[in-house]
């Protein structure tokens, strides 16, 4: 039957059809209006940190003008020339490779036993591993430093990839016993079966399981690592400076915010690369798993 | 199944991990603890005392202490008020939406002193936030919203700085919430705000506690973005602490502010988990 009146074609479109097109295209308008919001949320901060990062400092960017008049890469030389950004960032990038290979190393025994073993005490055992989070920064870093300067510790390197190891621990143990806690018995079982001696077990069964969450656990202690500034501040200055606290100190007494802007800069962005690279690796369940039952 | 056989080498294997988180956190809270009563200090003899701790009827003590708890406070609640919108919104995929995930976590890997710096050039009293009000003829004089009185600045930072973070846990527990459960409720004639406030929030309670605990001790102890944005006077405990040792070579006095700082964290801790099992049992 041809339905020929135009008013009762739009009739025959069902109610809950129009319905679900009104629900879909509130939906769109919504997602719409969050990201424009997160963009203002995310972008202007940035922005505003390049363009500082940009201001010609013969033309300076004050009260009248909305944006900088001129632009120009001066900050960037001054900060690369006459500032200690280089050792900074070679001390910080150095520290947090060794600080991630040692948690790593550190971690992997104890994630095994935290997930796949009944041991008794275990609930105590996943509280301490998280105390490096919930105890309050400073107090840890101030009273750390006694205890390194006890140790001859204080102020090398060596003492600084501790400190950063002490950091990262939790999230690496924490996705780490996730991991292991995931892993068929069956496999093992398999691989026992087969023959496999521990060492075998190790490099065939359990790492290659465990590849996910060991990379996140790698990032987030790496990024711990990076914006640290605590402990380093305590322990490390003068003799070790890294990035966060060579910003620290360009925000303190002697503020120049178009220095500031570029370390900023240099600061975030191989972070931001890594998020976007590793997005994959990110997912909720990762810090869940690593903070979210306590 | 798991293997439940346990031999000493298990509690050996501990060691690398557990072992190394007790033997540097442990020693270190252990001599804050100690110095706060005047043992293992490194200023002349020691001897067991209770004069350290006058330092908390200072005036100067007392106010960091409630400042930092106000920051605290505020902190956790307002990221937690920011972050569960979002985190109900993004709880079903759809167009769009892992691009906003995406573009969210970034302030995740920004660190802390960075996103104390960003915010700083958009609040500071003649920034563009300021500027804009008054192209736009809301305000008439800027608005003191950088090293203000009452730290609004370092809530601000806090609440950029770590929605990510909460995002992620309330997702969490976002997940769990299974769809039937919020079906039966709407075929029960229950409207949005019923949704939200019987199904949602009881659902997500635990996520929800635990962010709130995470961020209160985050900026509860927090020393370097407070330091930047905060008021000049108080400054937040953790700062007090830490000039009180270095700048006046108080080690002892520090000690004690440290305790303080410990106790409060675990205090709160407690409060929250007790809170959860109050939750939990309620249901």
């Amino acid at each position: 039957m041809a339905i020929t009146n135009p008013s009762v074609a739009t009739l025959a479109v069902p109610l809950h059809v129009l319905q679900a097109r009104r629900i879909r295209r509130f939906y769109i308008m919504l997602t719409v209006f969050f990201v424009v919001v997160q963009l203002v949320w995310i972008g202007t901060p940035i922005l505003m940190a390049v363009l500082w990062s940009l201001v010609n400092p013969d033309y300076p960017w004050s009260f009248p003008n909305l944006f900088p008049t001129h632009l120009a890469p001066a900050p960037w030389i001054y900060v690369f020339k006459y500032t200690n950004i280089i050792r900074a960032l070679k001390t910080s990038y150095s520290v947090a490779p060794f600080a991630v290979a040692l948690s790593f190393l550190f971690s992997l025994p104890t994630a095994y036993v935290l997930g796949r073993k009944n041991i008794p005490g275990k609930k105590i055992f996943n509280l301490i591993v998280l105390l490096p989070i919930i105890m309050p920064g400073m107090v840890v870093a101030l009273f750390l430093s006694r205890v390194f300067t006890a140790l001859h510790l204080s102020q090398t390197f060596f003492g600084l990839v501790l400190a950063h190891t002490l950091m990262g621990l939790p999230y690496m143990i924490r996705v780490l016993t996730t991991s292991f806690q995931t892993i068929p018995q069956d496999v093992i079982d398999a691989a026992e079966n087969l023959g496999a001696g521990t060492f075998v077990k190790i490099r065939d069964v359990f790492l290659p399981m465990v590849r996910p969450g060991l990379l996140a656990g790698m990032i987030f202690a790496f990024t711990t690592s990076i914006e640290e500034f605590n402990l380093t501040f305590v322990i490390g200055t003068p003799t070790f400076e890294t990035i966060p606290t060579i910003l620290y100190s360009f925000m303190g007494y002697n503020f120049i915010r178009t220095n500031a802007a570029v370390v900023a800069l240099v600061m975030m962005t191989p972070n931001i690369i890594m998020l976007f690279i590793v997005e994959r690796f990110l997912k909720s369940d990762y810090l869940s798993a690593s903070l979210g039952k306590m | 199944m798991k293997d439940d056989s346990i031999t000493p080498i298990h509690y050996v294997m501990l060691l690398p991990g557990v072992g190394f988180i007790i033997l540097f956190l442990g020693s270190s809270i252990f001599l804050t603890v100690a110095q706060s009563f005047g043992l293992f200090s490194i200023t002349g003899h020691s001897r067991f005392t209770l004069d350290n701790w006058k330092v908390i009827a200072a005036q100067e003590s007392l106010d960091s202490v409630f400042f930092s708890l106000k920051m605290g406070i505020l902190s956790s609640i307002g990221t937690v008020l920011f972050t569960f919108p979002v985190a109900l919104f993004l709880r079903k995929g759809g167009a769009g939406k892992g691009f906003l995930g995406s573009l969210i976590k970034i302030p995740l890997f920004i660190p802390a002193l960075v996103a104390a710096f960003l915010i700083v050039n958009l609040i500071s009293y003649h920034g563009i936030v300021n500027e804009l009000l008054m192209k736009l003829g809301l305000l008439k004089e800027p608005l003191r919203m950088l090293n203000d009185k009452f730290g609004w600045g370092v809530i601000v930072i806090q609440i950029w700085k770590n929605l990510p973070f909460v995002l992620l846990i309330l997702m969490a527990s976002l997940a769990s919430v299974r769809d039937d459960t919020v079906d039966a409720a709407r075929n029960l004639g229950a409207g949005t705000w019923q949704v939200l406030f019987k199904i949602y929030i009881p659902l997500t309670m635990p996520g929800i506690l635990v962010s709130m605990i995470l961020m209160f001790i985050k900026a509860f102890g927090d020393f370097p973005i407070t330091s930047i944005a905060g008021p000049p006077y108080p400054s937040s405990i953790a700062f007090r602490m830490h000039a009180t040792a270095t700048l006046y070579q108080e080690w002892d006095q520090a000690a004690v502010l440290g305790v303080i700082i410990i106790g409060s964290a675990l205090f709160v801790i407690w409060a929250y988990s007790r809170l959860a099992d109050l939750v939990k049992g309620g249901e």
